[in-house]
């Protein structure tokens, strides 16, 4: 079953388009990891999904219902991001009582035994936590509340290296207990990519990859050897980035093809070039670089 | 995760209560407002007095009026309060959709709005017992009994009711556009004296809206005219509300 159904959505404000005609589906029981740049449109487009703000243009379905002003779809999903906002006059133990009342796969127990484990206290107000712990306390209602849509808009906003670990490892422990759907953007990719199934990358309000992660791994690999051989080689291929990594020496990120004679990594090794895999951060930065600035933020420093 | 069928009393019903909880300030506020009220009161809200020979009276008249005015003017302002950006964004955070968090906020006006009326006429009493122990008058209690009770916080109930839904209303115009902070007040302020200086003798047009509640001397019909009058700002302010977007 698809739990989000998108078709050329469009959100703009004021004439200036966030999203532009996006269209992909989401599986039920899936983790999905929404990537993209500073800008690029993923808030908005999960606030969408959650019924927050309402689409410019095109369809958006969840649970193949129209999601703004929908309480099937509010009453199933949680929105999370450290944005959450709590009435000032509860305290955090109350708090969890209110996610209580209102999700009906609410797991008090879970929430009680991460609450003590993350060292909150019930009499503790969320406007005075600190960034990483406001984090913390909304991922707890986020996942306890077992919403068959939980979605975490930069869910480890300000939480230290040791919380992110624990957070990713209790996400995937109750996912694997309970299967839902879940969708994480983050700025992250090194350290959710392992959790993730399905990765949604998207540029300037458009898609650019929705690929299982499986598949993103072996998208495109890094060449690297004698700068003319190297030339030779991905001439008319698909180059993500290049660079000089030294006297003589390029270093170039190609998009695998099988087409053609061979693939690419075959004809270079042939060639004696040193070929290496891409990580899927680095992938997703070389894809939403703008062609202009190809040689990264060393050409603004370089040209003047 | 099997999917839930959420419906629209059950959710009514859960944000009501979220909101008891959530604006427990608002509470806190009246009581403020209403201790203020009495201290004005002390001194008695009216008074007459006449003298012939050897013989003067002076009548002070303690009555919860004051009271009854500025709890009017505590209920216009948590309602504006209540459709401001933070409030509405709590109840995004749990479940809800438009229509139910705006029938959650009529039901909490409406409780807060008995609370007041029952306070209000109860504290002319408090505030008669007052004078009388500490401030050494003699005391004329006037009363119809427990009727006259139930009459009084229930037209007192319609009053607050009422004012509350214009706030309500008006905090609504407010979230759609700031315009409407500058609009408001011209339009107060306009109708005030719109008539009121034509040639004809005609009362101005404000006073004749305000005297259309107040000098209704049947109950019932009093009752009708706040209702339909409650129940339309509510629907336009709801109706505007339900397409207003989520911005945190």
């Amino acid at each position: 079953m698809k739990v989000i159904e998108c078709s050329e959505l469009t959100k703009s404000y004021n004439r200036k388009k966030v999203l532009n005609q996006l269209s992909f589906s989401i599986e039920e029981n899936t983790i999905t990891g929404l990537v993209g740049r500073n800008g690029a449109g993923k808030t908005t487009l999960l606030k969408i999904i959650a019924g927050y703000i309402k689409n410019t243009s095109g369809e958006v379905r969840v649970f193949s219902e129209r999601s703004f002003n929908s309480l099937n779809v509010s009453g199933n999903s949680i929105f999370v991001d450290d944005q959450m906002s709590f009435p000032p006059a509860l305290q955090l133990g109350e708090l969890l009582g209110e996610a209580k009342r209102f999700y009906p796969n609410y797991d008090a127990n879970l929430a009680k035994r991460l609450f003590d484990y993350f060292g909150f206290d019930e009499k503790a107000y969320h406007n005075r936590l600190s960034k990483g712990k406001t984090s913390t306390f909304n991922m707890i209602i986020g996942l306890a509340s077992r919403c068959p849509l939980t979605i975490f808009d930069e869910p480890t906003t300000g939480m230290d290296e040791a919380v992110r670990k624990d957070f990713y490892r209790a996400l995937l422990k109750d996912y694997i207990a309970h299967p839902r759907t879940i969708i994480i953007s983050s700025h992250h990719v090194d350290e959710v990519e392992d959790i993730l199934e399905d990765v949604l990358l998207i540029n300037k309000g458009s898609k650019l990859l929705h690929l299982p992660i499986a598949e993103v791994k072996e998208w495109a690999c890094g060449i690297k050897g004698n700068s003319e051989t190297v030339l030779k080689l991905i001439n008319n291929k698909e180059v993500l980035y290049q660079k000089e990594v030294g006297m003589n020496t390029l270093y170039a990120v190609v998009r695998k093809d099988s087409s053609g004679s061979g693939s690419i990594e075959e004809q270079a090794q042939l060639a004696g070039l040193e070929v290496t895999a891409v990580r899927s951060s680095d992938l997703f930065v070389h894809l939403t670089t703008e062609a202009k600035s190809k040689g990264g933020i060393d050409d603004v420093f370089n040209n003047y | 995760m099997s999917l839930t069928t959420t419906s629209l009393v059950e959710t009514v019903k859960n944000q009501y209560f979220y909101k008891l909880k959530a604006n427990i300030d608002s509470f806190s506020s009246l009581v403020g407002i209403q201790s203020l009220a009495m201290l004005f009161s002390l001194g008695g809200v009216g008074s007459s007095g006449f003298s012939g020979g050897d013989i003067s009276v002076n009548i002070k008249y303690y009555s919860s009026d004051m009271i009854f005015v500025f709890t009017m003017i505590w209920a216009f302002i948590t309602a504006i309060t209540i459709t401001t950006k933070p409030y509405r964004n709590y109840d995004f955070t749990f479940v809800t959709n438009r229509l139910s968090s705006s029938l959650a906020n009529v039901l909490f006006l409406g409780s807060a709005g008995l609370l007041g009326a029952i306070t209000s006429v109860l504290s002319g009493n408090l505030l008669q017992i007052i004078s009388a122990l500490f401030m050494d008058e003699q005391l004329y209690h006037l009363s119809g009994g427990s009727s006259h009770y139930i009459l009084g916080i229930l037209t007192t109930f319609f009053y607050l009711f009422l004012i509350s839904s214009i706030g309500y209303f008006i905090g609504t115009l407010v979230q759609i556009s700031k315009v409407f902070v500058v609009i408001i007040p011209v339009l107060f302020i306009g109708t005030l004296f719109f008539q009121a200086f034509s040639l004809k003798e005609k009362e101005p047009f404000f006073w004749n809206m305000i005297q259309f509640y107040t000098t209704e001397t049947t109950v019932s019909l009093f009752i009708l005219k706040a209702v339909l009058t409650t129940v339309a700002f509510f629907t336009l302010a709801t109706s505007v509300l339900n397409r207003l977007e989520v911005k945190r």
